[in-house]
């Protein structure tokens, strides 16, 4: 098996360099046949990459414990289902999936590659086999997941029970996943450069291979938010940890980019910004993987920890300096096909946009890296944590989530204050309602008002602009639900932008309701005690403990009552590991619309009694509903629209009043 | 030995005026520092809850005492329930851990000294990233006030004649309206239909 997957290793890298060499070849030769032989070539990486991976996956199943990444990770009495976990588990282990996850987007890239982008395929198809050798190579050279023991163990050690979790089979290959995917869209924007084709024919492309990007990393991130609130035991879901600031960061990038790409779609202007953009967010990627691989800054996340770090950083580098150079040798070549005409207009506001997101961007890396300057500087070892971070990049969020309430309705091109102020009425007028409202009602935390009445602003836009839209259709002999359907089908990249952005207001109302309105209580309680949180009433009947191989697993049975109404029988759960001397919590979460009742489970402790922590965590069932939505939006937004070709938007009317309100047909 | 005197005489009025400079732009609503002994239980608890939140465990990476299960973190949550039971605040709680392990045991950097480097940085970053992108704007409005019509990408070279009539147009009107009132630019639907 390890034999098979080292072949397979070298393998791919004969087939990586093979493909990067013929397609410049063929480029130089102008041969179809070397593109195609190159073309080829790049389809069998992720072949050689599987067959590489199933014989690490086939030693884990076997338990060949000669193999070291196989010790290190598994044992007899791990559940099989774990493998998958334990696969990735590690440093090796998870260069082989990147590289695995790398060669598959790269073959379906090409393979569904647009008529519009295939001069310049060959030199994408270069960048793409570039940062894959660069994985295998790692690989193959320092960190061998196929590397044996002189001498066999008897068992493995086992894999890290913090990873015992249903989140681990899907949370840490999407971020993964999702980082390596930001290799693509960097890879079109390169090989546009490179090739010459830089006006707008990789916009297309750029723009679906952003937001595939994009979603493959904010799910994995939400997914990893869901984790944290079910298993880390402490009642959060974010932590502003460095690990979690390094997949924020380039998914804050890469959104900035998915919202500019568009105006160069639609306008054919930021066309140098869109390229310098994606730059930025492939280097914050790699800064990503740079300090999930031994960074310099301690993590809670630090699971798959070496020494490699140097190595990606250094890889960061090179690319950050060739692909700039690369940038200013096109410099001139990359001017907007027209100008901005108005300071007042939709182009701009996108700028303004891509400035807040990239100084959020920038003043997080800034959290990230202080703790080093302050070391060399001034010689002291400093802790940024999540005050600073609250602090600091909550309020550009409360800036980035005014801008998403009003820059959807300013027109391209030229707006007035007269139209502005048309369609900005009714949202303004519901989000000083919905303060009022809330400040009447004993909501009375400056920023939560703040906060929800920015969500408010949002929402009633979004929601005016659809009404509007399926009254006008109505109006025309469709009925409700068939104008809504042909409404949002009319222009699905604005609409379904508008569905993401619900999704992101969900997401702050459950962001605003925990970190404003938490409650928290630590209680010890005796079998039969009962102690008050909220409204609520818990009552601690008693525990069970369960030996296992590797861990006892100790389950509380809480009931929860509010007032005289019994609200059900809660199992909090506790397992240790002694092995590790570490333990997990499963919390015991009662969720509703309003609030998490939420108990976690801290020591059994000898007489019978048992700590708790408790709970309440408003509106934040809101946060998991958001994912779906934000998918659903994606699918809309990049759902093929007949006759798709570039047309900029030149009407100069508005077009919040007009096109869209019918549609743009 | 029970309260450490807090040394806030050091700070000068300059930095002073920057604290409050950064905390007006940010609003922080820092823990309230009054003495405590006014206080109900409850409230103490919730006092104490925020200062474990400010509070790193020293033995392990990145978790603050309230979310790590190690037992140093657990006495040091004992600690700080002890102190504020005496009538210590928030300031003397943190300067007293800070006086055992550094400086890195707050989960903020302190608001002084060198450190104030980290707190100046993001808005500064906002104040001048604003005036740049406010600079650069005007620099693209000049440059369509004062060249002549770009050539338009190929593919859209069918709309291109209609296109170019818009601009001249459009600026027309404008050049027009510069030297009345900017703002009231006549609707540009005067600048006939629509493409599509």
């Amino acid at each position: 098996m390890a034999d098979l997957g080292n072949i397979s290793l070298l393998l791919s890298l004969v087939l990586g360099i093979y493909s990067g060499t013929v397609s410049m070849l063929g480029v130089w030769q102008r041969s179809p046949q070397l593109l195609q032989s190159a073309r080829n070539a790049t389809y069998l990486t992720p072949v050689a990459l599987g067959v590489a991976t199933a014989g690490l996956i086939g030693a884990f199943v076997s338990n060949d414990f000669q193999v070291e990444y196989v010790a290190a990770h598994s044992n007899l009495a791990m559940d099989t289902q774990y493998i998958w976990v334990a696969f990735y588990a590690g440093n090796e282990g998870s260069l082989l999936f990147i590289a695995f996850a790398l060669s598959i987007m790269s073959a379906l890239f090409i393979f569904f590659s647009s008529r519009t982008i295939q001069a310049s395929l060959p030199h994408i198809n270069l960048v793409l086999m570039i940062v894959l050798m660069f994985f295998v190579a790692v690989m193959i050279f320092l960190a061998n997941p196929f590397a044996r023991l002189d001498t066999i163990p008897l068992d493995g050690q086992g894999i890290n029970p913090l990873l015992r979790h249903p989140g681990m089979f899907i949370h840490p290959p999407m971020l993964m996943t999702g980082l390596i995917t930001f290799t693509v869209p960097f890879a079109i924007a390169m090989g546009a450069l490179l090739s010459g084709k830089t006006g707008d024919e990789w916009v297309d492309s750029g723009r679906t291979w952003g937001i595939i990007a994009w979603t493959i990393l904010g799910a994995g991130t939400l997914l990893g938010m869901w984790w944290a609130y079910t298993i880390l035991g402490w009642g959060g879901y974010w932590a502003w940890d460095p690990v979690e600031n390094s997949s924020f960061m380039p998914w804050i990038v890469i959104t900035a980019f998915i919202h500019s790409i568009m105006v160069q779609k639609r306008r054919g202007m930021f066309r140098m910004w869109n390229l310098a953009l994606i730059i930025i967010a492939f280097g914050f990627a790699q800064f990503g993987m740079f300090i999930n691989r031994g960074g310099p800054v301690p993590s809670v996340h630090s699971f798959g920890q070496s020494t490699l770090g140097w190595i990606f950083l250094l890889f960061m580098g090179v690319t950050m300096v060739s692909s700039f150079a690369v940038f200013f040798m096109r410099y001139n070549s990359l001017k907007s096909a027209r100008p901005l005409e108005s300071a007042l207009s939709r182009e701009a506001a996108f700028l303004v946009n891509n400035f807040l997101f990239l100084t959020i961007a920038f003043v997080t890396l800034w959290g990230v890296i202080y703790p080093l300057i302050s070391d060399i500087f001034q010689g002291q070892i400093i802790t940024v944590g999540a005050p600073f971070f609250n602090q600091v990049i909550g309020p550009l969020f409360l800036m980035v989530i005014f801008l998403m309430g009003i820059a959807p309705f300013i027109p391209w091109r030229h707006a007035t204050w007269l139209n502005l102020r048309s369609a900005l009425m009714m949202p303004v007028v519901s989000a000083i309602a919905v303060a009022v409202i809330l400040v009447l009602s004993g909501i009375t935390k400056p920023w939560a008002v703040i906060a929800f009445g920015l969500c408010a602003l949002v929402v009633a836009g979004i929601l005016r602009e659809w009404v509007r839209g399926a009254l006008s259709r109505h109006k025309r002999g469709e009925n409700y639900p068939v104008a809504f359907a042909r409404l949002i089908a009319g222009n699905r990249p604005r609409y379904g932008g508008y569905v993401a952005h619900l999704a992101i207001v969900l997401l702050a109302l459950g962001i605003a309701g925990s970190s404003f309105y938490e409650v928290q209580k630590d209680i010890v309680l005796s079998p039969g005690a009962s102690t008050d949180v909220g409204d609520y009433t818990i009552k601690y009947i008693g525990a069970d403990a369960l030996e296992r191989a590797d861990r006892t697993e100790a389950k509380a049975h809480v009931q929860v009552f509010r007032g005289d109404d019994f609200l059900g029988n809660y199992y909090p759960q506790r397992d240790f590991y002694p092995s590790f001397n570490m333990a997990s919590t499963k919390a015991a979460i009662r969720s509703t619309p309003i609030e998490d009742l939420y108990i976690i489970p801290g020591e059994f402790l000898e007489d019978g009694r048992a700590v708790f922590r408790i709970h309440i965590n408003p509106l934040v069932m809101w946060m998991w509903v958001a994912g779906p939505l934000l998918f659903l939006g994606v699918i809309v937004a990049l759902w093929p629209q007949r006759a798709m070709t570039t047309t900029y938007a030149n009407t100069p009317k508005d077009e919040t009043e007009a096109s869209s309100a019918i549609g743009t047909k | 030995m029970d309260t450490m005197p807090i040394e806030r005489n050091n700070s000068t009025v300059k930095e002073l005026l920057t604290i409050t400079f950064i905390a007006v732009l940010f609003l922080i609503v820092t823990g309230c520092t009054s003495n405590s002994k006014s206080l109900s239980p409850d409230e103490l608890e919730t006092m104490a809850q925020g200062i474990d939140k400010g509070l790193m465990c020293p033995v392990c990476p990145s978790e603050t005492i309230d979310q790590s299960q190690v037992q140093i973190a657990k006495q040091m949550q004992i600690i700080v329930r002890e102190k504020l039971a005496e009538g210590s605040s928030r300031d003397t709680i943190f300067q007293f851990f800070t006086d055992r392990y550094g400086a890195r045991i707050l989960a903020e950097p302190p608001k002084s000294g060198f450190n104030l480097l980290v707190w100046v940085m993001p808005p500064m970053a906002l104040l001048v990233g604003s005036g740049i992108l406010i600079m650069i704007i005007l620099a693209m409005r000049r440059e369509h006030h004062g060249e002549a019509p770009k050539k338009l990408p190929a593919a859209s070279a069918d709309i291109e004649p209609y296109l170019s009539a818009v601009d001249q147009e459009i600026r027309r009107l404008t050049q027009w309206s510069t030297s009345n009132n900017a703002k009231d630019l006549p609707p540009p639907q005067s600048a006939k239909g629509n493409v599509e």
